[in-house]
């Protein structure tokens, strides 16, 4: 066995407050191989990012390195002086940041950005610098040409290889990847984990990789570290994970992960008999637009966010609007709930015509039909009202006066959730409970008026993976119960099988393709529907490289 | 589970939190203190206006301040100019905020044409030029209380409406008030008990700022001659003793009272200010505590300092 290339002893980070210190991480250690893929898992909070920046010394203060050691192409970085820190970063390490999107300098091009680094670690400039910049777009696959492109002409992917680009500008043996894809769209995503794989094989650098999504490293690192609290929990190559795990969290992560592919194993409730027979839509959306036009009058700028979108939606279905950043799936949550007017088109409900674009006012009986569920648990509630408030307000809005019969009410549907004893949530606040928990209680608080749609907009996607079966689970349970009918929006076409009757595929504002859920994953009609399925399925790092 | 006792509480915790704060707590008790004397000292000692003894006399033990240039009593004048200044001071402080909330709180809520409307409003008396425009309103207008007021709010409140306009913008596309359209909720009620509550701090700061500003603007414009110089003011004070060349007569006892008395408010509405800051924004307090114990150029560089990794 070779000499590992990092080596991190009990490390532990903690944060100076005016109380107790904060410990973010405790004896967290590793090794890793030269040329290995390492891969940290966590959610967020878990401290996977805190070890890393401990470990390169770029955490500033209130945070310390209260103990450990650590080692990388031995040198030991606790000890190093500051010029040696300095120096050390991006030669011997270099890191690609969480936001990698907001990584790039927005006023200098691409070429200004690239020779800052050379210039800087290797003082190479002018021409040479120039081939060089040329040399690693290339590596990236970039046409040269982008160089005297500024951030804001690039798409979200581009960028994304740029700075993997400048990570590689000086060779280091080592690079960072702190959560390189998560604003990406999963395409985007996956094409440039092959890239990442390609240059590996290519160059013989060795990555250590951050992210809090289990399934996607089990596609390609060899090692990894599943870390909880602050703490590693389970350390192991790849393979003996796949297996299952010895941890119980582990196991917890591993079975949470729906998927897109084979036969669907777990089998969310079937749908009630009623559908079968549908007589009239609930919810009817026809030749639904949005345009958003910039503010001020000398500009003139238009952008078509939903573009001509017809569907129906049957009582006690369960539908999934599927889509990426920027599909507009998020816009028509907002215009079926009628936060937003629509600029034209549409809303029928229960086959009344609600002219949406007549009325500005919404009546109180819409509300009381439709309601929303939102994706960030954190700001949808209000962090200054207790959750009495928040599911107290739809009830006195609506008429209910007894104090008694609300409070009982909340309790009931504080429980109906899962979050038990009911009564001792009550009187909670947003900030003193966990993400899953606040979920709930914006869940109860869409119930509390009975509606008979429910749009849930990206519930599961702020909430971290072990928790979020249990979230879908809940809309199951209301469909089958109070015959609920349910839009379920989300980026996650294995999540929208897992929940979904049927599945609605969203393309920059128009409808892609429409069909049952288990029809649309096995025999996708469009292009883009393919590849989507085909990457939310286990194995498509193998047959991304066999096509490129 | 009483809503009003419930509604109180969301102001109570906000207040117990920015009071935990030394400065806040320090620059709240000066100020109390200050309202205190101005409030009821004045009942018990003899008027400011009455002549009494030989002018310009240095502080003696019967008037410990010294008589000024009508032989008037400097401490019964400083005591009785605290009321005024800082009645005028404080209201102007509250009208600025009210004005500005409303103005400001309407056109960001509402955007949209409403928006362009009150943001032209707001512009227009930004760029509008404070100091001339309050001097020329002071000297052609009747020189009452009433008159100062209305000049210092007028000047003073758009930067206010600027603040609080963009801050409920940043409100207005939370998923929270969304959440509550959805449930039914009428905007002004979204206004007042979802976001407004959010906004205390903000509210707290604008009205110190303003209040600092008017008491500023006032001392400075009866100073000048442009108030009522037959009230007793901190501001007429000065003008008094400036008329009466209190400098080339060496006479300073009666300019230092009212002025440290104004530099002490000023200072203290200061201190309420970072305090709301520090408990707004943890981050500083943080930065108190470790500032010392870490060196500087670790910092400056953003490296993680080591503590006793030798064991």
């Amino acid at each position: 066995m070779s000499k590992p290339l990092i080596s991190v002893k009990n490390l532990s980070v903690e944060y100076i407050t005016d109380t107790v210190p904060i410990k973010a991480v405790r004896n967290v250690s590793f090794e890793i191989l030269p040329g290995e893929i390492f891969g940290l898992v966590g959610e967020s909070g878990s401290g996977k990012s805190t070890v890393v920046q401990a470990m390169m010394r770029i955490l500033p203060p209130p945070a310390v390195i209260s103990k450990g050691k650590v080692v990388i192409n031995n040198e030991n970085i606790m000890e190093a002086s500051k010029a040696d820190i300095i120096g050390f970063r991006w030669k011997q390490i270099s890191i690609v940041m969480q936001s990698a999107l907001n990584a790039l300098n927005p006023v200098l091009s691409v070429r200004e950005q690239i020779h800052d680094v050379l210039d800087t670690h290797k003082g190479i400039n002018g021409k040479k610098a120039d081939d060089r910049a040329k040399e690693l777009l290339s590596l990236v696959d970039i046409n040269y040409d982008r160089l005297e492109s500024y951030p804001h002409q690039l798409s979200g992917g581009m960028k994304q290889r740029i700075v993997i680009a400048i990570a590689l500008a000086i060779m280091p043996p080592i690079i960072i990847m702190d959560e390189p894809t998560t604003a990406l769209d999963v395409i985007v995503e996956r094409e440039i984990i092959a890239k990442i794989i390609e240059l590996r094989r290519e160059l013989g650098i060795t990555i250590l990789f951050i992210t809090h999504d289990l399934n996607l490293l089990m596609e390609f690192a060899d090692r990894l570290a599943i870390m909880k609290n602050g703490e590693i929990v389970e350390l192991d190559k790849v393979k003996d994970i796949q297996k299952g795990g010895k941890h119980p969290y582990t196991k917890k992560l591993i079975g949470s992960i729906p998927s897109a592919s084979g036969k669907r194993e777990k089998g969310i409730l079937s749908k009630p008999d009623s559908l079968d027979s549908p007589k009239s839509p609930i919810l009817e959306v026809h030749n639904l637009e949005k345009v958003f036009q910039s503010p001020g009058i000398f500009n003139k700028n238009k952008i078509v966010a939903v573009n001509d979108v017809s569907f129906k939606i049957f009582k006690g279905e369960i539908v999934a609007l599927v889509g990426e950043s920027g599909s507009g799936k998020s816009t028509i949550a907002k215009l079926i709930t009628r936060i937003m007017r629509p600029s034209s088109g549409s809303i029928y409900l229960n086959g009344k015509n609600k002219k949406v674009t007549e009325s500005r006012s919404v009546p109180l009986d819409y509300r009381k039909t439709v309601q929303m569920v939102f994706q960030d648990p954190f700001g949808s509630l209000n962090s200054i009202h207790t959750v009495y408030h928040h599911l107290a307000r739809p009830l006195l809005r609506h008429g209910l006066k007894d104090q008694k019969e609300i409070l009982s009410h909340i309790i009931y549907l504080i429980e109906k959730v899962g979050l038990n004893p009911g009564k001792k949530f009550v009187e909670k606040f947003p900030h003193e409970m966990s993400g899953g928990e606040r979920q709930r209680v914006a869940i109860a608080r869409a119930l509390s008026l009975e509606p008979q749609i429910i749009v849930a907009d990206e519930p599961t996607s702020m909430l971290d993976v072990s928790i979020r079966m249990d979230v879908l689970e809940i809309f199951a349970k209301m469909r089958k119960e109070n015959n609920l009918t349910v839009l379920f929006i989300t980026h996650d076409l294995a999540s929208a099988r897992y929940l979904a009757d049927r599945i609605i595929v969203l393309k920059n504002g128009s409808i892609i393709e429409e069909n049952t859920s288990e029809d649309l994953i096995q025999n996708p009609r469009e292009k883009y529907t393919k590849q989507l399925v085909k990457a939310a399925s286990p194995g498509w790092l193998n047959s991304l490289s066999k096509s490129s | 589970m009483n809503k009003t006792i419930y509604q109180n509480s969301i102001l109570s915790r906000w207040f117990i939190g920015i009071m935990s704060n030394q400065k806040a707590f320090t620059g709240s008790c000066i100020i109390l203190i200050f309202a205190l004397i101005a409030i009821f000292l004045p009942f018990f000692i003899q008027s400011p206006t009455d002549f009494l003894g030989t002018p310009l006399s240095p502080p003696s033990s019967e008037y410990i301040f010294g008589t000024n240039g009508q032989g008037q009593d400097v401490f019964a004048q400083t005591i009785c100019g605290a009321r005024q200044t800082l009645l005028i001071g404080f209201s102007a402080g509250i009208l600025v905020v009210i004005i500005g909330a409303l103005i400001g709180g309407t056109a960001g809520f509402y955007g949209g044409r409403t928006d362009d409307i009150l943001s032209l409003l707001i512009n227009i008396f930004l760029v509008m030029p404070g100091l001339p425009l309050m001097v020329i309103l002071a000297s052609w207008l009747p020189p009452t209380p009433g008159t100062l007021l209305g000049v210092l709010v007028l000047t003073g409140w758009s930067w206010n409406a600027r603040v609080i306009r963009s801050q409920m913008m940043t409100f207005r596309n939370r998923d929270f008030v969304s959440a509550a359209i959805v449930s039914g909720e009428s905007n002004i009620r979204i206004i007042i008990v979802e976001i407004m509550p959010r906004m205390l701090s903000l509210l707290a700061s604008s009205f110190i700022g303003a209040s600092i500003y008017a008491i500023g603007a006032q001392v400075g414009l009866e100073f000048l001659g442009l108030g009522d110089v037959s009230t007793v003011t901190w501001g007429t004070n000065l003008y008094w003793a400036s008329n009466d060349l209190a400098l080339l007569t060496e006479s300073w006892w009666t300019f230092v009272p009212t002025g440290l008395s104004i530099a002490i408010v000023s200072f203290a509405l200061t201190l309420i200010n970072f305090g709301i800051d520090e408990v707004s924004n943890p981050r500083l307090i943080s930065e108190r505590l470790w500032r010392n114990e870490i060196p500087k150029d670790m910092v400056s560089h953003g490296i993680t300092p080591v503590f006793n990794h030798h064991e």
